[in-house]
């Protein structure tokens, strides 16, 4: 009796490390499993709005004296962007006639074009390694895997699996270089075009790390960390976070900064996925 | 037990876990407490219902929400929870059930379920984090969360998904 027990443990042992294999790095999705995470989407979607704006709301009256001070900044952001606005006009219409004198073609110019799509967050997962949230768009909706996905702050991850009405997004602290699917992301400092870096995750002290930065560009706390786009998955132009303190790296030869996320992970509400214009094929 | 208000109710815990539960926990803390509220009611199901309903309970809703979070792979909460389901409902057929092994029985599941859950991880290679810390950072806390919402849960499940039965000696107030 004791042996028959622990035979079918290992039988189960044996078939569970089978389907975990299976499942590893696998993109496209049969149709139960559609099914199963669109109903409970949906139906997660009826209680995580109504939850968050009520917890949003009791969040809010706890910071009402910080609104203030918060309002001011506003308006002198608002003040600096109407002249920005004014500056990025300029340079825009500069560009295009560039552009225009150098034969670009109609692909190249409309490279940056990106579309944004407001999609809902409906759900997170409590399983702490796979930190994943679900959001309301799906492959109905033009969404398709790995697109990058951003809240108004900054980069939050990466659509992973895509549903019909439904889709899972992996933040990118949940992206690490050294895992089988890794996915790096290439990124750059805001006042450095030419520099580059990759990020990553640290699990242990819960920050970004931007690796492999070349020594003549050396981070200065509160630089802007933007994607660069170089190589990697993400359209370029996207805020990553802000420089907080920079080391030598590991080589001697290269930096590490240590990057404060602009996005918050946590309490997410609203997210855009980021649509690339399509490359279209000859 | 009355197996189909157990899975009713969780599917509802499911729900609830995915999309209220994430509210609900301070943000400072949303990376440590990380409770599986599916996971307390198979272990109800393991003290009240018995091995196999538990290891049939643990095994369907692990497997659901490995897929609801679906990233990298698909099982081991299915696994985790199975297993623990049906260990759990071992130990209570032979102890009985009463309140105090009840709290144990929690404890020691949640951690034994998270530390399952780290070990398929760590052998596939998706985490570089140590035990220590995990267990420090996020098992410890879960663990006695956990106990707080199945000691909070307990009185009624008794009264709701409890079949009154007068040969197993389990009365329940009605």
């Amino acid at each position: 009796m004791r042996n028959k027990r622990l035979f079918i443990l290992m039988i189960g042992l044996i078939v569970f490390i089978a389907l975990m294999g299976f499942t590893l790095g696998r993109n496209r999705l049969t149709w139960p499993e559609k099914f199963l995470n669109d109903a409970f989407g949906t139906v997660q979607g009826v209680l995580y709005r109504p939850v968050g704006a009520v917890a949003e709301f009791f969040r809010d009256l706890d910071r009402l004296s910080a609104v203030y001070k918060e309002n001011e900044q506003f308006r002198q952001t608002v003040a600096q962007y109407t002249q920005d606005q004014i500056k990025f006009n300029l340079l825009e219409a500069d560009n295009k006639r560039l552009q225009e004198e150098l034969n670009f073609t109609e692909r190249q110019k409309n490279m940056d074009n990106y579309r944004y799509l407001i999609a809902q967050v409906v759900g997170s997962t409590s399983n702490p390694y796979e930190r994943t949230i679900t959001i309301n768009l799906g492959s109905r909706d033009g969404v398709k895997p790995e697109m990058a996905i951003r809240t108004v702050d900054g980069l939050v991850g990466l659509v992973s699996k895509v549903k019909n009405f439904t889709s899972t997004v992996t933040l990118i602290t949940d992206l690490n270089p050294s895992y089988s699917k890794g996915t790096p992301v290439s990124a750059t400092f805001l006042g450095i075009p030419e520099s580059f870096g990759i990020i990553e995750y640290d699990d242990e002290t819960g920050t970004l790390q931007m690796t492999k930065i070349d020594e003549k560009d050396k981070p200065i706390a509160g630089d802007k960390v933007i994607t660069s786009g170089l190589g990697s998955l993400f359209p370029k132009g996207i805020i990553v976070g802000t420089v907080k303190s920079s080391q030598v790296g590991d080589s001697g030869l290269t930096y590490t900064a240590i990057i404060e996320p602009a996005a918050k992970f946590n309490h997410l509400r609203e997210v855009f996925v980021v649509v690339v214009p399509e490359v279209e094929e000859p | 037990m009355r197996m189909n208000w157990v899975v009713l109710g969780a599917i509802i815990l499911l729900i609830v876990e995915n999309s209220v539960m994430p509210w609900i926990v301070p943000p400072g803390w949303s990376e440590r407490l990380l409770p599986h509220l599916c996971f307390i009611m198979t272990l109800f199901v393991a003290g009240f219902g018995g091995r196999h309903p538990a290891f049939l309970c643990g095994l369907g809703f692990g497997l659901l929400q490995d897929l609801l979070s679906y990233g990298h792979l698909i099982g081991p909460y299915g696994f985790g929870m199975g297993l623990i389901g049906y260990l759990a409902g071992l130990a209570s057929e032979r102890k009985g059930m009463t309140i105090g092994f009840f709290i144990w029985i929690v404890l020691v599941g949640g951690v034994l379920l998270d530390t399952v859950v780290y070990s398929i991880y760590k052998l596939f290679g998706l985490t570089d984090l140590q035990y220590a810390y995990v267990f420090y950072w996020q098992v410890a806390p879960t663990a006695l969360l956990q106990l707080l919402i199945a000691l909070l849960m307990y009185v009624p499940v008794r009264k709701f998904l409890v079949k009154p039965s007068l040969s197993s000696g389990e009365e329940s107030p009605e």
